[in-house]
């Protein structure tokens, strides 16, 4: 019975094969990629996932998309399979440092490694990311467009975790650029229980320590959690009409429905998953090109979101 | 003819894929390169199959093994970042595997708790416990010494060809519990356990001292599986064991379809464990659908049960 089944699945083989001849007589050089991550059913994965592959059917790759759901010695062991496969590149959406051994054996073989929103690695030709620099430049200067330049701004930061750490640095520097901007403080927030909480507590600290309407302009956040700890904060102590102006960072669905409403929470910045996922595609398409790229990591724009759009 | 077709179907299906895989991937599958990849892909699950087989040699389960194989990883790498030394964090790690492969023991042979209820308990605990130590983050980067992840990148050169270490480590372990299993009066007792639990008490066997000691290699065993897992990521993560349970006992499950009573034999759990990896390097290396590898696992456990229940009923 086994038997049968394994000839069906021979057979089947020996169809797609005859399959792929056919195709192979259109591209003759079909450029064969493969995309591994362990965790393509995260929505965001998806996204990066679905628009390379519309990249790579225009170029008519041969894509295959391995998820290893989780296991992270997984991918090692689907890049050494891959590398055995002698494939023309090879795309990663996992921390690199895990899969030093894999990168090493894909290098070794000379076959290019990308970082989709991976992280930077010496052993990846790119990675493909956001910019958190130009994320927290968004934010604050809209921050500094809303309050005209002048008044008391609350921040919360966390340098601990340095894509958050690197935004903190870009909106002080904004806020500094302005001689009327004073930092009335920032705050760390203890994010173990995820953060809003904790921020709540701190901002209702901030707002008993500043009761008069006007003391606080505005509250930037390095992320959308204490953004959403310090609205309930103001909303609990009844200051919401003081025209304190509220940004985050990442529009997670919680704050985008918040920016919706109209309230103090005004502004927060969506990465653009597609994005990233088509300027992988990209970066592969000109390293199979035969170019050799200068940069070793790719910043994908990343868009405002306020009340205007938040919606979309 | 049915009889047969019981004893040897696994092993012919194994031997079709590899012919299989050998017709469709020439060039690439039946390689020393391929094949040393494949061993040290599936080194940490053969390492935690053969810690499982023992206890399913008594009849017994341990669900515990892939939370207690990211326990030990978290463990390890959270006394690297405290600055003990390798040997003595790996060492303490392994000894967390110990004692929790001996609590398994002590709910399963002194309180009598089913082995299903109690190392699905033990499972949940190991795994909040992984995220207590870890603080539910992965560790990894600077805080992970070199020396540590380079373990799983070495080997020991063999000529042209270099035999990985997570490789050997295995075939070590396999080695020691061939051993303990078949060559030994505790492996015998174990089959005795398993055969009949009463006749074996009856004779004098210590029940309840053996399962102690079974349990107890399993965890063990979970933990250096979780060891090495750590090292060939060099992290440790408080989920990332998890996958190893259901392999381990898929495996066991498989080798248990070749032996003549249909209990669980070590190198038949070693044909169990090739089976899974080959499948996960070929079905990858064909690009099929990593999900449908899954379902050929579940599809050869049930095709070779079948075939094994059909014969006895025919027998009848």
């Amino acid at each position: 019975m086994l038997a049968t089944s394994l000839r069906t699945l021979r057979r089947g083989a020996f169809i797609a094969t005859a399959l792929a001849a056919g195709s192979f007589a259109g591209a003759a050089l079909a450029a064969k990629v493969a995309v591994i991550t362990p965790y393509l059913a995260q929505p965001g994965t998806q996204f990066y996932v679905e628009a390379f592959q519309a990249v790579a059917k225009d170029k008519g790759w041969e894509v295959n998309v391995i998820d290893t759901q989780g296991d992270v010695a997984g991918v090692i062991s689907r890049i050494e399979d891959m590398v055995n496969q002698k494939v023309d590149a090879i795309v990663i959406n996992v921390d690199p440092a895990q899969v030093t051994a894999g990168l090493q054996a894909a290098k070794d073989a000379n076959i290019p490694v990308f970082g989709m929103d991976a992280g930077s690695d010496p052993l990846l030709v790119t990675n493909v990311t956001s910019n958190g620099y130009a994320m927290a430049a968004e934010t604050s200067t809209y921050v500094a467009d809303r309050i005209g330049g002048k008044g008391n701004v609350v921040m919360f930061v966390f340098d601990a975790f340095p894509p958050v750490q690197a935004r903190g640095v870009v909106a002080s520097a904004v806020f500094g650029n302005f001689p009327d901007i004073k930092i009335l403080d920032k705050v760390t927030p203890d994010v173990s229980d995820g953060g809003i909480a904790d921020s709540r507590a701190k901002m209702e600290a901030i707002l008993a320590a500043n009761p008069t309407a006007g003391s606080i302009s505005a509250v930037w956040a390095g992320w959308d959690q204490p953004a959403l700890g310090a609205l309930q904060a103001i909303e609990a102590a009844g200051r919401q009409n003081e025209g304190i102006v509220i940004t985050g960072i990442d529009a997670n669905p919680q704050a985008r429905a918040e920016i919706a409403k109209g309230g103090n929470f005004e502004a927060s910045v969506a990465q653009d998953f597609k994005g990233i996922g088509s300027a992988t595609a990209d970066a592969v398409a000109r390293v199979l090109g035969g170019e050799t790229l200068k940069q070793h990591v790719i910043y994908v724009p990343t868009k405002l979101v306020t009340a205007a759009n938040a919606a979309q | 003819m049915l009889n047969f077709a019981r004893r040897y179907g696994t092993l012919i299906g194994f031997v079709l894929i590899l012919v299989l895989f050998s017709a469709r991937l020439p060039d690439t599958f039946m390689t020393a390169r391929n094949w040393l990849n494949i061993t040290q892909q599936l080194s940490m699950l053969m390492v935690v199959a053969a810690g499982m087989t023992i206890v399913m040699v008594m009849g017994d389960f341990d669900l515990s093994v892939g939370s207690m194989a990211s326990l030990s990883g978290i463990v390890a790498a959270l006394l690297f970042t405290l600055g003990y030394p390798i040997w003595l964090a790996l060492g303490l790690a392994l000894l967390v595997g110990l004692a929790g492969g001996l609590f398994n023991g002590v709910l399963v042979a002194l309180t009598g708790i089913l082995p299903f209820v109690a190392t699905l308990a033990t499972l949940t605990m190991f795994s909040g416990a992984a995220f207590v130590v870890s603080g539910g983050k992965t560790i990894s980067g600077r805080a992970i010494p070199e020396a540590f992840g380079n373990f799983a990148r070495d080997g020991v050169a063999l000529g042209p060809v270099t035999l990985p270490n997570l490789t050997i480590l295995a075939a070590v372990v396999v080695l020691v519990v061939f051993v303990l299993l078949e060559q030994t009066t505790f492996g015998r007792r174990l089959y005795a356990i398993g055969g009949n639990i009463e006749a074996a008490h009856l004779s004098g066997v210590k029940v309840r001292r053996l399962k102690l000691i079974a349990y107890a290699l399993t965890g063990f065993a979970a933990a250096l599986g979780g060891l090495m897992y750590a090292s060939r990521v060099a992290s440790a993560n408080p989920t990332q064991g998890s996958g190893l349970m259901l392999n381990a006992i898929a495996a066991v499950f498989l080798g248990m379809t070749m032996s003549e009573q249909g209990e669980p034999r070590i190198l038949a759990t070693v044909i169990g464990v090739l089976i899974i990896g080959v499948l996960d390097n070929g079905l990858t290396q064909m690009s099929v659908d990593s999900y449908v590898r899954q379902i050929l696992v579940g599809a050869i456990i049930v095709l070779a049960v079948a075939a094994s229940s059909i014969s006895k009923s025919s027998r009848r």
